[in-house]
C-alpha cells in the first residue's frame, strides 16, 4: 500500500527493431536469440508489426554500440542474429529487413518513428510481396586462359626478334602478350557480365547492381564483375535459375547464383527505383 | 570454381560461413533506413565492414589451416564433448609429466603445450585448433 506502484514502467530499456511486416505469428519469436538474448516480440503500430527486441539502456549509446560492432566477432554475431530474425518474419509473408542497429531510446519513440513511416513501409510490402531476391555474380575467367594466351604470344615473339636483343625482346612480348590477353579476357568478362544482367533483368520485377566485392572478401583468384541482385517473383525461380544455368553453359562464365534472399536489396529507397 | 559451384548448388538460403560475405552485404548496406534514435555513421559501418571482410578472410584462412575452434564450440558442436574428454585426459597427462614446475604446464599457451594436446588427440588434429580451444575454456 504504502509502496507506490509506477502504473508505466520507466524507459529503462531501448528498442532494437529488426523488421516491419503486415502480420506475425508471436508464438514463433521468443526462440530467437535475436541480439541481446531478451525476448523477440512484436512491437504493433499502424495496422503493423514491428518485429522488436529490448535493449538494456546502458548499452544503448552510440559510443557502446559503436564498440560493439568494431569487434569482428560481436559484429558477425550481431549480423547474423539480425539475419536470423529477419528470415523468420519473412517466413511468415513479406517483410521488410531494417538496417543493422536500428536502435530508439524507448518503445514508444519506435513506435513513434516507424509510424511516421508507415506508408513507406506499405509501399515496400506491396513490392516485396510474393517476391524473392537473388544474387547473381559473375566472374572474369580464370588464369588459365590469360597464361595460355600469354604462351602463345611468347612462341610468336622470339623468333621474329634479332639475335643480339632476343632475350630482351622476348621478355617484352611475354609481358605485353600477358596485359594484352588479361585485358581481352577481362572485356571478355565485362561482355558477359552484361550479357547476364541483361538477360536475366527479364525476368525479374526489379533488378539492382550492387557494389562489386573486392577480391579479398570473395577469396576468389578472378576479379568479380557482375555482382547483381534481382528482385523475381516466387512462381518464376525455376526460369530464373534455368537462365543462370544456361548462361553458364553457353558463356563458360563462373556465375555464382545465391538466394532466395529477404528482398534486403529492395527495400531502401533505391530499391524503388526498380532499374528495369 | 567447382567447389563455389557446388556449395551454391544446394540453393540453401540459410547462412553458411561461406555466404558471411553476402549476408553482412545485405544487413550492413541495405535493408531499409530510418531515422533511429541512436545512429551509427554510415562511415562507421563501412569501416567496420572493411575490418569484418579482412577478419573473414583471416578465419578462411584459419580454417584451411585447420583451425576450427567454432566448429567444437559446445554451444554449436556435438563434437564438443569430445572434445572435454580430450581436453581433460590432455591435462591430467600434462600433470603426470611434469610434477615439478606444475604450475608453468597448468597453463598451456603455446607451441610445446600444443603439441603435446596433438599427440594425445585421437583424431590427430593439427596443433593449431588444439591452440584456439585453449582461449575458449570449456567450463
Amino acid at each position: 500500500m504504502t509502496q507506490p506502484v509506477p502504473t508505466v514502467p520507466p524507459a529503462t530499456a531501448a528498442t532494437y527493431v529488426f523488421a516491419v511486416c503486415r502480420h506475425v505469428d508471436e508464438g514463433t519469436l521468443p526462440r530467437l536469440p535475436g541480439i541481446t538474448g531478451a525476448p523477440v516480440r512484436v512491437l504493433p503500430f499502424e495496422r503493423l508489426h514491428a518485429v522488436v527486441q529490448e535493449v538494456p539502456a546502458a548499452e544503448a549509446d552510440r559510443r557502446s554500440w559503436t564498440e560493439r560492432l568494431s569487434d569482428p566477432g560481436e559484429l558477425e554475431r550481431c549480423v547474423r542474429a539480425h539475419h536470423q530474425v529477419v528470415m523468420a518474419v519473412a517466413a511468415q509473408g513479406p517483410a521488410v529487413p531494417m538496417a543493422l542497429a536500428t536502435l530508439y531510446s524507448s518503445e514508444e519513440r519506435a513506435r513513434q518513428a516507424l509510424g511516421a513511416d508507415a506508408a513507406r513501409f506499405h509501399t515496400v510490402l506491396d513490392r516485396v510481396d510474393g517476391r524473392v531476391e537473388w544474387g547473381v555474380k559473375v566472374y572474369a575467367s580464370s588464369a588459365s586462359a590469360t597464361t595460355e594466351a600469354g604462351r602463345g604470344a611468347v612462341s610468336t615473339g622470339v623468333p621474329a626478334g634479332p639475335p643480339t636483343s632476343g632475350a630482351g625482346r622476348a621478355y617484352l612480348e611475354r609481358v605485353r602478350g600477358t596485359q594484352r590477353a588479361r585485358e581481352e579476357s577481362r572485356r571478355a568478362a565485362l561482355l558477359t557480365a552484361e550479357e547476364a544482367d541483361a538477360e536475366l533483368r527479364g525476368l525479374a520485377v526489379a533488378a539492382r547492381r550492387l557494389r562489386l566485392q573486392d577480391q579479398q572478401l570473395t577469396g576468389c583468384r578472378r576479379a568479380q564483375v557482375l555482382n547483381g541482385a534481382y528482385l523475381v517473383e516466387e512462381g518464376r525461380t525455376a526460369r530464373f535459375t534455368e537462365a543462370v544455368a544456361s548462361l553458364r553453359q553457353r558463356t563458360g562464365a563462373l556465375i555464382e547464383l545465391s538466394g532466395p534472399w529477404v528482398p534486403y536489396s529492395f527495400a531502401g529507397e533505391d530499391g524503388a527505383r526498380g532499374e528495369r | 570454381m567447382t567447389e563455389v559451384d557446388y556449395r551454391r548448388a544446394g540453393q540453401l538460403p540459410g547462412p553458411t560461413t561461406s555466404n558471411l560475405a553476402d549476408i553482412l552485404e545485405r544487413v550492413l548496406d541495405k535493408g531499409i533506413v530510418i531515422a533511429g534514435d541512436i545512429k551509427i555513421d554510415l562511415l562507421d559501418i563501412e569501416l567496420l565492414t572493411i575490418r569484418l571482410r579482412l577478419f573473414i578472410a583471416s578465419v578462411d584462412t584459419a580454417k584451411k589451416a585447420g583451425i576450427d575452434w567454432w566448429e567444437t564450440d559446445p554451444a554449436l558442436s556435438s563434437r564438443a564433448a569430445h572434445r572435454e574428454l580430450v581436453e581433460e585426459n590432455r591435462r591430467l597427462r600434462e600433470q603426470l609429466a611434469a610434477p615439478a614446475p606444475a604450475q608453468g604446464a597448468g597453463l598451456p599457451r603455446n607451441g610445446t603445450a600444443a603439441s603435446t594436446a596433438n599427440q594425445d588427440s585421437p583424431e590427430g588434429r593439427p596443433s593449431g585448433q588444439a591452440q584456439g580451444a585453449e582461449e575458449r575454456p570449456v567450463s
